[in-house]
């Protein structure tokens, strides 16, 4: 059996699954504190169940976007090693830096030494301040480590009790001041999250549920409890990527959807282009920080089933405001669930109240707005229907639009790249019912609102695979290779004959190995370019070497329990 | 739709609150393509400078916006050249591309979504000329011309003025706007005598009709920052001043700077930002630049920091010495000399254009021979244009290009954008005549209607029509 549990910044959801039936259920209100929600969402669901019968446990939290979101982080010390190039006052991530000397170029060659007086002068001043966590970010660190490697040695001898994270291990990609804030997140969370890893196996224990037990990240794959301690960051927002894992479990392989999860107070809405979750192109923020972290790409309207609903200049405004729960419930103020009880789409509350405060709403419209024959009551819930699937239908073609106008920066990318438009609308969350097929019909697409909807979090983050990347890049005239995932470097032998294949072999291989390291050895095998180019370097009129990027991705998926 | 644009006089983008300022930028390296494998216009050729901006995160930056790239459609194409024997014939998607995103770029700009654009693109173009039988200089389609006769075409722009950066003289954007009195052509290079195309000395300063409108300034070999600013506080400034134009282009070439394989001058990344800040161009194209290594990543990092008004004192070079640049005072003489020489022309200019028009009868008429570098052609052309009081007149062209394999010959009549009635008709009915008259060795007639937005090519032999 599987069990899947999702914290989320409302309720947490937990789901058991057998034989590829969510068997039970549960979904309670999240309390701040996160571990105590997950347990007693954890014990309803096994109650009565035998704790060796679980074979896998899929975990996503809030905890990290808490955690940022309330600043419970500890103070970081940022060095970074800016070189030549912009001016880093101009990223806010360097607001407080200590902005050291040296240099490193685009092809990782050293083209200014570091200074050791001044590296012993601001790690004096950081250790002054008391602070005990330090990120060091060098530029171009993901083609060359060896300033934040030299800086890393100085510090473990000199002041032992300052703890360092390094920019190439954090994120090895390029783009400098995001590496700055993924590291410094990173450095940030990681006391926090190991403390609440360490009581979740603890509490795990207690209850003798012995098997792995893997987190889930912002990509929608998973990690192995104890390796997640390494990549705090990278489990920021799995909640949406759960939902949208749960959709993918959920309808039919390979297709074309948008997954539209209507909560409270937002909806959030992501693609799943046929068959594979988009991701953000240069990672998620988080907050006001721009970091690497792969995470869906997913857009969040400000338009949920609590929504305040006024009337502006004789029209409707639906948003984006949340005041409370909807009338019928007991709350302040008319909100499209009210629209939806009135209308007996739902069933939920009382239908007097709702109907009271559509009645308000119904008084402000202009009389001839209202159908002649019908009740204005009914008339003004269902305008507020059709106007919530109005907005969300025009954010779904946005945000298309949006994934079309992503730069392409070679010509077949520009050919290619055709208009697609999904199959499904499909809903996840308590108003996704009434309103998907409004959407659905609008946008000319099948709406669906599967049965395991409202703990389609829980599902995803029971069934999600292990996704893992491998960025390569092979300068063959330096003789070097460099592995911007954790900054690996070495020296590369039988140059002449290394061309695209061997670069793939060699970036297969090196995702093995790190698969291996991960404990994720069974989908390596999955894995597939997503990414390869060759630049012959001609220098005069000939030849002196190659540039090879390549990419190699295990992508988001779901376990083979799930599809067999 | 008409342009709430304010002159470029009146804009600035100094006194503009930074934080409504923004640069629209497209990148298009074009990683799968070159004209050869071992060519300078080849796959590799941004690769540096994406590693620099990426990593360096100017497009997260705020006052970045990026644009995806574009497409021109082969319309585009024709409104400017009259490629032999057809659009389709002289372009690649990627020249496609390239000046289809300059064009995404001015419609940011007219559309008042950015302050300013820079088209970071390839293949450049600044060498193609209004005939096109092949590549030139690494140019088959001219870029800055499309998108200019673009502008003008969608939104009424008329008075435009374009500085051409490049190390080598512009020869091409030079002839497309040669009798065009409301282009202010001013091109910077390395001296004609000691580079390609040999062209771009003093006296190339328009057609009879448009004289004075076009101002090449030949530097010598080893000119520095210095004397580049130089001439841009002392002649070129002033000059778009007086001239007073709607937007400025700068075709901004990157092979001024002190590493370029092919050039001999000693720009430095941070001159060639602080030009781009001093000359506040509307939207800025990428032309040459073949230190690809020592110079473009810093170069165009300078460049878009410039236009998005952020410090660009640390883009520097790591092997740049200081106080290592500096110009002999031989050199710094000759850059004051061409500049005092220019500043007496632009101050008489109006005198000068009107003696130079009495100088032609009813036509002007001109003969020239261009050679085509990379594809070895050898091109004989006549034009003649048509002396007009109300309008700048009409240009037919007559021309014969000695391919390898055969000879081609074509004549184009192209009617200007603001050409008068009269004018438009006479051009009209010289294409139909022409038509008439075609003999069968005659490969196309073109005709380039810009106030109708028609461009027409008619084979004698065929006797077929295409019309764009």
């Amino acid at each position: 059996m599987l069990i899947g549990i999702d914290v989320g910044g409302t309720y947490t959801d937990a789901a058991l699954i057998r034989d590829r039936q969510v068997v039970r259920a549960a979904k309670i209100p999240t309390r701040s504190e996160l571990l105590s929600s997950l347990l007693e969402a954890l014990d309803q669901i096994m109650e009565g169940v035998d704790p060796a019968a679980i074979q896998r446990v899929g975990l996503s939290t809030t905890l990290i976007t808490n955690l940022i979101a309330e600043d419970k982080v500890e103070p970081v010390a940022l060095v970074a090693i800016p070189g030549p190039g912009a001016n880093p006052s101009g990223f806010t991530v360097f607001d407080d830096a200590h902005l050291i000397k040296g240099a490193i170029d685009y092809r990782g060659r050293e083209t200014q030494k570091l200074q050791p007086a001044e590296i012993a002068e601001v790690m004096k001043k950081i250790e002054k301040q008391g602070i005990r966590k330090v990120a060091v970010v060098g530029k171009f660190s993901g083609r060359n480590n060896q300033h934040e490697n030299e800086i890393y040695k100085y510090v473990t001898q000199n002041h032992p009790q300052l703890e360092v994270e390094l920019g190439h291990q954090a994120a090895g990609k390029l783009n400098f001041p995001r590496r700055a804030a993924t590291t410094r997140l990173t450095a940030a969370t990681r006391p926090a999250y190991r403390n609440f890893i360490s009581q979740i196996k603890a509490a795990l224990q207690e209850r003798k549920i012995k098997a792995q037990v893997y987190i889930l990240k912002a990509d929608g794959g998973t990690l192995p409890l104890e390796k997640a301690v390494e990549v705090p960051v990278e489990t920021i927002f799995s909640g949406p990527a759960a939902s949208t894992m749960g959709v993918l479990a959920l309808t039919p392989e390979g297709q074309t959807s948008v997954v539209v999860d209507i909560g409270g107070t937002t909806t959030d809405l992501a693609l799943i282009l046929s068959g594979r979750p988009l991701l953000v192109s240069k990672g998620a923020r988080v907050q006001q920080h721009l970091t690497q972290v792969r995470a869906f790409s997913v857009r969040s309207v400000a338009l949920g089933g609590d929504s305040t609903i006024q009337v502006k200049a004789d029209k409707l405004q639906i948003g984006p405001l949340r005041e409370g729960p909807a009338r019928c419930l007991g709350g302040p103020v008319a909100t499209p669930t009210d629209a939806m009880r009135v209308l007996g789409l739902i069933d939920l509350g009382d239908e007097k109240l709702a109907r009271e405060a559509i009645a308000e709403i119904a008084k402000q419209l202009p009389t001839n707005s209202m159908a002649p024959e019908e009740e204005p009551v009914i008339t003004t819930a269902r305008k507020i229907i059709d106007e919530v699937a109005v907005i969300l239908t025009r954010e779904i073609n946005y945000m298309f639009s949006e994934w079309e106008q992503e730069p392409a920066y070679r010509i077949w990318e520009m050919m290619q790249k055709e208009r697609i438009r999904p199959q499904n609308i499909v809903g996840v969350g308590g108003s996704a019912p009434p309103l998907i097929p409004l959407i659905a019909k609008d946008m000319n697409c099948q709406g669906i609102v599967p049965d395991n909807a409202p703990i389609a979090n829980a599902l995803g983050a029971a069934v999600a695979r292990p996704t893992m990347g491998i960025t390569l890049r092979v300068d063959t005239e330096q003789a070097v290779y460099t592995l911007a995932e954790d900054g690996t470097q070495e020296r590369l032998v039988r140059l002449s004959k290394f061309h695209l294949e061997e670069a793939e072999n060699l970036a297969r291989e090196l995702l093995k190995n790190r698969a291996e390291e991960m404990g994720l050895t069974e989908y390596s095998r999955e894995a597939e370019v997503t990414h390869r180019e060759l630049f012959n370097m001609i220098r005069g009129w000939s030849r002196v070497g190659r540039l090879i990027d390549v990419e190699v991705q295990i992508p988001p998926g779901l376990i083979a329990e799930w599809i067999n | 739709m008409q342009p709430t644009l304010k002159p470029w006089n009146q804009r600035r983008w100094d006194t503009m609150d930074p934080k409504s300022r923004s640069t629209g930028l497209v990148f298009f390296p074009a990683f799968d393509w070159a004209i050869s494998p071992t060519h300078p216009e080849r796959e590799e050729r941004l690769l540096y400078t994406k590693d620099q901006i990426f990593e360096e995160g100017l497009m997260d930056l705020p006052q970045v916006v990026e644009y995806k790239a574009g497409f021109a459609t082969e319309k585009d194409v024709a409104r400017v050249h009259f490629c032999v024997p057809d659009v389709r014939a002289q372009i690649t998607d990627a020249h496609l591309i390239s000046v289809g995103s300059a064009m995404v770029l001015a419609d940011a700009f007219m559309q008042g979504e950015v302050t300013n654009a820079f088209a970071l693109v390839r293949p450049p173009g600044h060498h193609a000329m209004r005939v096109a039988h092949g590549n030139r200089g690494f140019c088959n389609i001219n870029n800055e011309a499309i998108m200019i006769e673009y502008l003008r075409h969608k939104y009424g722009l008329r008075r435009l003025v374009i500085v051409d950066t490049d190390v080598h003289h512009g020869d091409g954007t030079q002839e497309i706007f040669y009798h065009d009195p409301d282009v202010l052509f001013i091109s910077f290079h390395q001296d004609g005598r000691t580079l390609y195309p040999g062209s771009g000395f003093i006296p190339e300063l328009g057609g009879p009709g448009a004289y004075c409108s076009n101002i090449n300034i030949p530097l010598p070999p080893g000119t520095s920052d210095e004397g580049i600013h130089y001439v841009l506080d002392n002649l070129v400034m002033p000059i778009i001043r007086d001239f007073d134009p709607e937007i400025v282009v700068n075709s901004a070439g990157q092979d001024n700077h002190f590493t370029d394989p092919l050039a001999s001058m000693r720009w430095t990344a941070h001159g060639y930002a602080l030009l781009n800040e001093k000359l506040r161009p509307d939207i800025a194209v990428l032309e040459g630049g073949y230190a690809i290594e020592t110079a473009l990543p810093y170069v165009n990092t300078g460049i878009i920091l410039a236009m998005a008004g952020l410090d660009y004192s640390h883009v520097r070079e790591p092997d740049l010495q200081p106080g290592a640049l500096k110009m002999s005072p031989s050199t710094k003489e000759r850059v004051h000399e061409v500049v005092r020489d220019l500043q007496e022309i632009w101050a008489n200019r109006k005198e000068l254009a009107r003696k130079r028009k009495e100088e032609v009868g009813a036509y002007y008429e001109n003969n020239k021979r261009i050679y085509y570098d990379t594809d070895q052609i050898e091109e004989r052309q006549t034009e003649r244009v048509k002396m007009c009081a109300d309008c700048a007149g009409y240009l037919k062209i007559s021309s014969s290009a000695e391919k390898m394999w055969n000879n081609q010959r074509i004549i184009g009549i192209s009617i200007p954008l603001y050409a008068c009635p009269a004018c438009q008709k006479e051009a009209r009915d010289v294409f139909l005549k022409e038509k008439e008259q075609a003999k069968p060795t005659t490969d196309v007639i073109y005709l380039q209607d810009k106030p109708n937005d028609t461009f027409i090519e008619w084979s004698p032999y065929r006797k077929e029509e295409r019309r764009y």
